[in-house]
């Protein structure tokens, strides 16, 4: 008898192998697009994933690529999930895409590179090409680094030192004290940081460097904001991102805490959102490749701003997303064919005008190089962040740049070529 | 002696469909969805032997699931890196099973001295430890990034590699086929039937000279050593382990996957863990609220039913043994009743969609793909056509429910005439 | 020894919003034995309402109204979901509650979406009472405090003092014998349970501008809760709160007084730049194990003494 039941379930499981059967269309370059689109996480996935596709109808709109073909860019759901970015990639597999794009989570990101190694090895001729857009784990053009991936996100290092070239710049900074979440990233950005700190910013006293449960488990804030204080530190350097972003600055304001945060990912439109009227009283600082109200911004990427923000009524903000598709095209055209391999050659070395001027694939590891900007969190910038047409009234202003030059670090790559 | 044989027959029934299989779905996606099938086929089963036959709510279980991965990920590592002496990956699974057991025999033997209430709560704080410590212990766990490994190792007999994921396929089916019928084999033990009695009356095992204390150790017991073989399973399907395994969200899978399916027969998690894995991999793509209705359902079946969805099945086991034919006058009502709640759900289900989409749409477009038409979500109209396919069909449940139920009543009540002398 | 003060007093500050969130899941279990999964999602609850409530019209009607509108919500629930499953055991009221708490998370994102909601602490309050040792305390912290021994006050005084309270607490063990003397026994447990929800609710308006307002703060807060009640002994509100106050403090203590694990390690010859699994061990530190060790309490105090602090029965 209980096997009867047993073989229905098999008959559903049946069903659903037929179902996911894809169907292909010929006379369009399909770029699968894997992040959260369900669950908590997939308001981020859901962004990135308008904004590959409002790049993509700009290279539509200009006749495509290859003279005349489109690019179609294909939303696949990893819920955050581990399982399901191994199911999409398998998905894509069977879709016979050759370019997958994915940077929320470096743990995903990790997945991809050595799932795109495997299949590229096992299966010749029908490569993936992994383009990363934010997963910013230093490790990935270092050691890990692979001929398959492109990282368009300037990575953890880049950001610190793009940081510390700022507060190197800050003669007021004295003590500094180090925050951080106890992980692979946050781990990566306390070494990167007491390094290039010791060699840019001797001047600069570390007060404190601390390491605590990430991901939102620590609820009270107070004892470290209480160490802080004690240690006398005028700056916090911090990789939190998340909930561990907002209540530290929350409960730093709300204790009177008057130190400036170096962040990476203070500025996320959704910590910003949640900060609420502590945002106009934190004194908070990002490293990002552009924010809206930095003046002298490309015309072209103005334009492409407007009507981002007329289409979506949000703040345009990750400009990596645009170069991407914009870089992936040109690759296309300079190649004069589709196939990965071709258009992985095509995109080592080529440049892009950036918004704070030309940003490069370095070639030996596959690592964007550009320059960075920090800015502070005000609510006296000209042009206020909106999200979901919501006006927040607060906006970034710019500090100052960190060229190419000081943002540019060696890899430790040693990249296997196809022949 | 019969009816052994039929069982048997079943058993060969089910290696057969196993083998046939992915001759029919040659898809990467179809074959990964299966392996994962066949992977928590395996867990669910497992967490049933606590949760059904033994009456211990765990919100911990992954943790063994969890952490025999962890340890089969960093052996294969070390067999790859040639700081292990070889082992066949094809008996891997054994050592993930024999983690789980080590563990469960450690923490089974403090948390199991009470069940109910106790026992859920210390499963939770060890889950709650375990997720805390997969991000304080960087070396072995890796944080979030967590552990990848290469099952491509050693020695090629026959050309099995475990490179495509056939070969994983083939190696997951036979470990579930056996795992399956290890389990099911324990149910019909002496102790199998001991687990069962702690669950309904402790008080009177203790009575009869049992200690319910050992008895619940060593089906938390076992129950890890199958829970770990199906993450051993798992570290193979993915390569990968992350710390998501350990978690309560996996737990939690585990706990809907059985209690959905039923936790009071055999098949039950086996029904439970297929049906919401195809939904999980297929229905996400198509709707955001599937978690949703996922909660709902969920909540309908603790709520109507003690035996999930398999007992609703079961149900009618005794009609169908006595006499096919009572099923005819029960025909009507029933397609009556179901009928009228596929009816209101369309309406609900509508709803909800026009809910989801006006707060996650990205643009100030209000045109959404409703039932495959295009419908104005901010205008009044599909909201009013949702209401009054709603309202009927709740109605029509209300007054539908009650003759089902009667003639599922006459039809045992005349089963039970039939086996009267 | 100022520190040591210091510390404390800050863990005052985060027990007594632990016990907030806890007093109505302890005054739930303890009169009608129902261990409620899903409370801080109604906790999660109140914070979103005040939210939407405070953007109309105020931060103090949101403190009235949230609560109200949680308490209905949550005396629906008892009446239309919980009691329906009572007679299947406490097993499944659990996973009821369980499923619930899925349920709501989901909901929540459905109406007011995934990312976090500005849910802000009243401009009025959000001054400076005080200063100690460089860190102003707010007159919105000194509020919570204030708020949360009133509530102690108030529980503590209704459960044991009045005749309600007395009706309650025998409708518990003797059922039968109270509906018997003419009292609605279903609407006591119904109306209690809305109002531990109600309580729930209270504690949402007023910690979730602290905390942060987001779908995930629930799942997040909900162990913890249990581990308060299960430490203080289910259903002693004494218990909650001392309970309560401990983790604070003692959250507080092990990140100011962050003590390492290497000066042990190292007196067995243990290198401070080891490699391979001790290096874990090297850099553990109490400020990094913090949040754990309420868990590792739980777990202890299950085992060890599974009623409790200052509980009359076992959990």
């Amino acid at each position: 008898m209980n096997i009867k039941a047993f073989l229905a379930g098999l008959t559903l499981a049946i069903v659903g192998g037929l179902a996911s059967m894809p169907a292909a269309t010929a006379d369009s370059i399909r770029v699968g697009v894997i992040e959260p689109l369900s669950g908590r996480v997939a308001a981020v996935g859901r962004d990135a994933l308008n904004s590959f596709q409002f790049a993509a109808e700009l290279v539509n709109s200009r006749g495509g690529v290859l003279g005349g073909k489109k690019i179609e860019v294909i939303g696949l759901d990893n819920a955050m999930k581990a399982e399901k970015t191994t199911e999409q990639l398998k998905k894509a597999v069977d879709m016979g895409l050759s370019y997958i794009i994915q940077g929320v989570g470096s743990n995903h990101a990790l997945n991809i590179i050595k799932f795109v190694g495997k299949h590229n090895k096992r299966n010749p001729g029908k490569e993936i090409l992994f383009l990363n857009h934010s997963a910013v784990t230093t490790a990935f053009t270092n050691e890990l680094c692979s001929f398959w991936h492109f990282r368009f996100d300037a990575n953890v290092d880049m950001k610190v030192a793009a940081l510390v070239t700022q507060i190197n710049r800050d003669p007021s900074i004295k003590k500094l004290y180090m925050l951080n979440q106890n992980y692979a990233y946050g781990k990566s950005f306390q070494a990167a940081a007491r390094r290039l700190l010791a060699k840019r910013a001797p001047q600069v006293k570390v007060v404190g460097d601390e390491l605590i449960v990430p991901f939102g488990k620590v609820q009270d804030f107070t004892p470290f904001i209480a160490k802080i204080k004690a240690s006398g530190a005028d700056t916090i350097l911090t990789g939190n991102w998340g909930a561990d972003m907002i209540r530290f600055v929350k409960g730093a304001v709300g204790s009177g805490l008057d130190a400036k945060f170096y962040t990476i990912y203070g500025g996320l439109t959704s910590s910003v959102g949640g900060y609420g009227t502590d945002g106009k009283k934190v004194n908070l600082k990002q490293v990002t490749e552009m924010h809206q109200n930095h003046p002298r911004l490309p015309k072209e990427l103005v334009d492409y701003s407007a009507g981002y923000m007329a289409k979506y009524k949000d703040t345009f903000y990750a400009d990596r997303q645009r170069w991407l598709i914009l870089m992936l095209a040109a690759a296309i055209d300079k190649a004069g064919t589709a196939d990965p391999i071709p258009v992985a050659r095509a995109l080592e070395g080529m440049s892009f005008p950036g918004p704070m001027g030309a940003v490069q694939m370095r070639a030996s590891d596959h690592q964007m190089q550009m320059p960075l900007v920090v800015s502070t969190l005000t609510d006296k910038a000209p042009d206020p962040i909106f999200y979901k047409g919501k006006n927040f009234g607060v906006a970034f202003k710019t500090d100052g740049v960190a060229e190419r030059k000081d943002t540019s670090l060696s890899t430790t790559c040693k990249m296997k070529r196809p022949n | 002696m019969a009816g052994l044989v039929r069982r048997h027959g079943m058993w060969v029934a089910a290696f057969a469909v196993m083998l046939v299989l992915p001759w029919i779905f040659q898809t990467g996606f179809a074959i990964t969805m299966l392996n994962q099938i066949g992977v928590l086929i395996v867990f669910s089963l497992a967490y049933n032997m606590l949760l059904g036959q033994g009456g211990m709510l765990s919100f911990g279980h992954a943790l063994y699931f969890g952490i025999a991965g962890y340890f089969t990920a960093h052996f294969l590592n070390g067999v790859g890196e040639d700081w292990l002496p070889y082992f066949p990956v094809t008996l891997l699974p054994i050592f993930g099973g024999l983690i789980g057991l080590f563990f469960g025999i450690g923490i089974g033997f403090v948390s199991t001295r009470r069940a109910g209430t106790v026992f859920a709560m210390i499963s939770l704080g060890f889950a709650e430890m375990a997720t805390a410590l997969t991000l304080i212990l960087v070396v072995f766990f890796n944080g979030e990034e967590g552990i990848q490994t290469d099952r491509m190792v050693g020695p090629e007999p026959l050309g099995i590699t475990f490179g495509p994921d056939i070969h994983v396929y083939y190696l997951i089916s036979f470990w579930c086929l056996v795992a399956t019928a290890a389990m099911y084999v324990l149910t019909r033990t002496p102790f199998g039937r001991m687990s069962n009695a702690v669950r309904d009356n402790p008080e009177r095992v203790e009575f009869v000279g049992y200690s319910t204390h050992r008895i619940r150790w060593l089906a938390f017991a076992l129950s890890s050593f199958f829970a770990g073989l199906a993450g051993a399973l798992h570290a193979l399907n993915f390569e990968h382990v992350g710390f998501e395994t350990i978690g309560l969200e996996q737990s939690g899978l585990a706990l809907f996957m059985v209690w959905i399916g039923g936790a009071r027969n055999f098949v039950g998690p086996i029904l439970g863990a297929i049906l919401i894995t195809y939904l999980n991999s297929n229905l996400s793509d198509i709707t955001d609220a599937w978690y949703l209705y996922l909660g709902i359902l969920f909540m309908v079946i603790v709520m109507f039913t003690q035996g999930g969805l398999s007992g609703l099945v079961f149900m009618h086991e005794p009609i169908w043994k006595t006499d096919y034919r009572l099923f005819g006058r029960m025909m009507a009502p029933y397609a009556l009743g179901i009928g009228s709640t596929i009816i209101a759900a369309i309406g609900v289900i509508g709803m909800f969609e026009m809910i989801y989409f006006l707060s996650t749409r990205v643009t100030e477009e209000t045109i959404a793909v409703l039932y495959w038409m295009e419908v104005d979500a901010a205008s009044a109209l599909p909201w009013i056509a949702c209401a009054a396919i709603t309202a009927p069909g709740v109605a029509a449940c209300r007054r539908t429910y009650p003759p089902m139920a009667n003639s599922y009543n006459e039809a045992i009540a005349a089963v039970k005439g039939r086996m009267a002398p | 020894m100022e520190v040591l003060v210091f510390s404390i007093f800050n863990g005052l500050l985060y027990g007594m919003l632990l016990f907030m969130l806890a007093s109505g899941l302890t005054l739930i279990f303890s009169l009608m034995g129902v261990l409620n999964f899903a409370h801080a999602s109604f906790f999660m609850l109140g914070a979103y309402f005040a939210y939407q409530i405070s953007g109309f019209i105020g931060f103090w009607p949101g403190l009235v109204f949230a609560p109200l509108i949680v308490g209905v919500i949550g005396a629906a629930v008892e009446r239309y979901g919980l009691r329906p499953v009572h007679k299947f055991g406490h097993v499944a009221e659990l996973l009821f509650t369980f499923g619930l708490a899925f349920v709501i998370e989901e909901v929540v994102q459905m109406i007011w979406g995934k990312v976090p909601v500005p849910y802000d602490i009243p401009e009025t309050m959000n001054v400076a009472a005080f200063t100690w040792r460089g860190l102003d305390y707010s007159a919105y912290r000194l509020f919570m405090l204030g708020a949360s021994v009133a509530i102690f006050l108030a529980l503590f005084v209704f459960i044991a003092k009045t005749r309600t309270g007395l009706i309650i607490q025998a409708a518990l063990t003797h059922p039968n014998i109270v509906s018997s003397l003419g009292h609605d026994v279903g609407k006591i447990f119904m109306w209690t349970f809305g109002f531990g929800c109600a309580l729930a609710g209270v504690a949402g308006v007023i910690g979730g501008n602290v905390l942060g307002t987001e779908p995930s703060m629930a799942i997040t807060l909900g162990p913890i809760v249990f581990v308060v009640i299960v430490i203080g002994g289910l259903g002693s509100l004494w218990g909650a709160l001392i309970a309560a106050l401990f983790i604070g403090i003692m959250d507080n203590l092990s990140i100011s007084y962050d003590l390492s694990l290497y000066p042990v390690l190292a007196l067995f010859g243990v290198e401070r730049e080891v490699e391979g699994i001790m290096q874990d061990l090297v850099n553990l530190t109490t400020a990094g194990l913090a949040p754990v060790l309420p868990y590792l309490f739980l777990v202890l105090m299950l085992i060890l003494r599974p009623r409790g602090l200052f509980g009359t029965r076992d959990v």
